[in-house]
C-alpha cells in the first residue's frame, strides 16, 4: 500500500503543531508561575498617564434608592434581573477629560478591599469626594458582590474590566489599590489606602491643580 | 516543490485549527479584540453616554464565536480535503483577511492584544504581528499552487484520519488555552 505524499506531510504537520503546543503551554505556564513567585510593582508611577479602561458596569442590588413605590423583586432575583439588564452595557473610563478621578482596584473576596470600600463610601457620603469620579474595579465575577455587604452598600460605581490589557498601565498586581488621577489624566498618587486620612490624601492629591511648567523653571537674576 | 506546497497547505490548516480551538476556550476575551474593529455608534466623553460608545458586547461575542468556528471548520476541511480548489482559495482569502486586520490593528490599535491564539499567546498589534500576518498570507499563496492529483489522492480512511487528527489538535489547543486562562485568573491582583 502506497501512502499519498500529502498524508505523510500532514502527519508531520500535526506532529509539529502538537510539539509547538506543548512547548508554548509550558512556556506560558512558566511565565505565569514565575510572575506569581516574584513580587510585582504595585500601582502606576506618579506622573504617568494610564490608559483608558473598557469595563462592564455591575449594578448593586442594595444601597440604591427605589425608583418608585411599586413592588420589585428582591435579593437574588433582583440581582439577576439587574445583571441581565446590564449584561450588554459597556462603559469606558478615560483618565482626564477635565475631571479628577479615584480608581480603586478592589475585590469583594478581599477583606482589606472591603475596608477601603467602606472608607470610600463614608467619604462619599460626607461629601469629601465631591468633584471626583470614583470607580471601583473588581476582577471577581459580578455575583460575588453578594458576599460582601460593604460592596452592596457602597453606592459607588462598580465595574469589571473587560480587557486585562487595559489594566497593565495601572499595575494592579495586588488588591486593594487606589489610584488618584488628576483632571489632566496624570497619576498623582497610587498605592494602598484603608483609612479615611489616607483616602483624603489621595483625593486631595488629584484635586490640587498641577503646577504650570513655567512655575517649575529656576529663577535667575 | 510538491512537498513545500503540501507542507504549506497542511501547516496553514493546522494553524487555523489551533487558532480556532484556542479562541473557543475563551471567546469573551477574543470578543474584546473583535470589538475594536466594530463600528462605534456614538462618541461621547460622559460616562453615562459611554455605554453607546461601542457596539454591544453580545454582537462582538457572536462574531468571536463565528470567527473561531469558521477557523475550525476551514482548518479541518482544508486538512482533510487538500484537493479541493475552493478550500485553497478560502484559506488564501482568510489569510488575506488576517493580514488586513493586522494592518488595521497596527494602524489604529497598536499595542493592544490581538488574542489571535487566545490565551496561548500574548501577541499584540505591532510590526512583528504585521510581518507574521504577511508571512501567513504568502504561505497561503504558496499553498494555493496546484499539485499533481496523485499527491493529494486520499482514500476515505485517509480523509477520516485527517479529520480525527484535526479534532484532536483543536481539542488540545482548546484545553491548553483554557488551562492557561484559568491559571492567570487564579493569580492575586488583576494583571498577570
Amino acid at each position: 500500500m502506497r501512502i499519498p505524499l500529502y498524508l505523510a506531510v500532514a502527519q508531520w504537520a500535526l506532529l509539529l503543531a502538537l510539539g509547538l503546543l506543548v512547548v508554548t503551554a509550558y512556556r506560558q505556564l512558566a511565565r505565569v508561575l514565575g510572575q506569581a513567585g516574584t513580587p510585582a510593582e504595585l500601582g502606576p508611577p506618579v506622573g504617568s498617564r494610564p490608559s483608558q479602561i473598557v469595563y462592564q458596569p455591575i449594578p448593586v442590588p442594595a444601597g440604591e434608592p427605589p425608583a418608585s413605590d411599586r413592588a420589585e423583586p428582591t435579593g437574588l432575583a433582583q440581582l439577576e434581573a439587574m445583571l441581565a439588564a446590564a449584561a450588554d452595557a459597556v462603559r469606558v473610563f478615560t483618565p482626564g477629560h477635565g475631571q479628577p478621578a479615584l480608581v480603586a482596584f478592589v475585590d469583594p473576596t478581599c477583606p482589606s478591599c472591603e475596608q477601603l470600600v467602606v472608607t470610600l463610601s463614608a467619604a462619599q457620603a460626607a461629601g469629601e469626594l465631591a468633584g471626583l469620579r470614583v470607580l471601583l474595579l473588581t476582577s471577581d465575577p459580578p455575583a460575588y458582590l453578594q458576599i460582601s455587604p460593604a460592596f452592596q452598600a457602597a453606592g459607588l460605581e462598580i465595574g469589571r474590566a473587560l480587557d486585562r490589557g487595559d489594566l497593565e498601565s495601572y499595575r494592579p498586581s495586588a488588591t486593594p489599590l487606589l489610584v488618584a488621577i488628576d483632571a489632566g489624566g496624570v497619576v498623582t498618587k497610587a498605592g494602598t489606602a484603608l483609612r479615611a486620612a489616607e483616602v483624603r490624601a489621595f483625593s486631595q492629591s488629584c484635586l490640587v491643580p498641577a503646577p504650570r511648567p513655567e512655575a517649575l523653571l529656576p529663577v535667575t537674576t | 516543490m510538491p512537498v513545500a506546497v503540501l507542507g504549506a497547505k497542511a501547516l496553514l490548516a493546522v494553524m487555523l485549527l489551533v487558532a480556532g480551538g484556542a479562541k473557543l476556550a475563551d471567546p469573551d476575551s477574543f470578543a474584546v479584540s473583535v470589538r475594536l474593529f466594530l463600528p462605534r455608534r456614538h462618541r461621547s466623553g460622559s460616562p453615562s453616554e459611554a455605554a453607546g460608545l461601542l457596539t454591544s458586547q453580545a454582537s462582538a461575542r457572536r462574531i468571536a464565536w463565528a470567527v473561531a468556528l469558521a477557523e475550525l471548520g476551514l482548518g479541518g476541511a482544508s486538512l482533510a480535503a487538500p484537493a479541493s480548489w475552493p478550500l485553497n482559495l478560502a484559506v488564501l482569502a482568510a489569510a488575506c483577511c488576517f493580514a488586513a486586520v493586522s494592518g488595521i490593528g497596527f494602524a489604529f490599535h497598536r499595542g493592544r492584544s490581538c488574542r489571535c491564539f487566545g490565551a496561548l499567546s500574548g501577541r499584540k498589534f505591532d510590526l512583528a504581528g504585521l510581518a507574521r500576518a504577511g508571512a501567513v498570507a504568502a504561505l497561503a499563496g504558496g499553498a494555493a499552487v496546484p499539485v499533481t492529483p496523485a499527491a493529494v489522492a486520499l482514500t476515505p480512511a485517509g480523509h477520516g484520519l485527517l479529520l480525527a487528527g484535526s479534532a484532536f489538535i483543536a481539542f488540545i489547543a482548546f484545553t491548553a488555552a483554557r488551562s492557561l486562562a484559568v491559571s492567570r485568573d487564579a493569580l492575586p491582583g488583576m494583571v498577570s
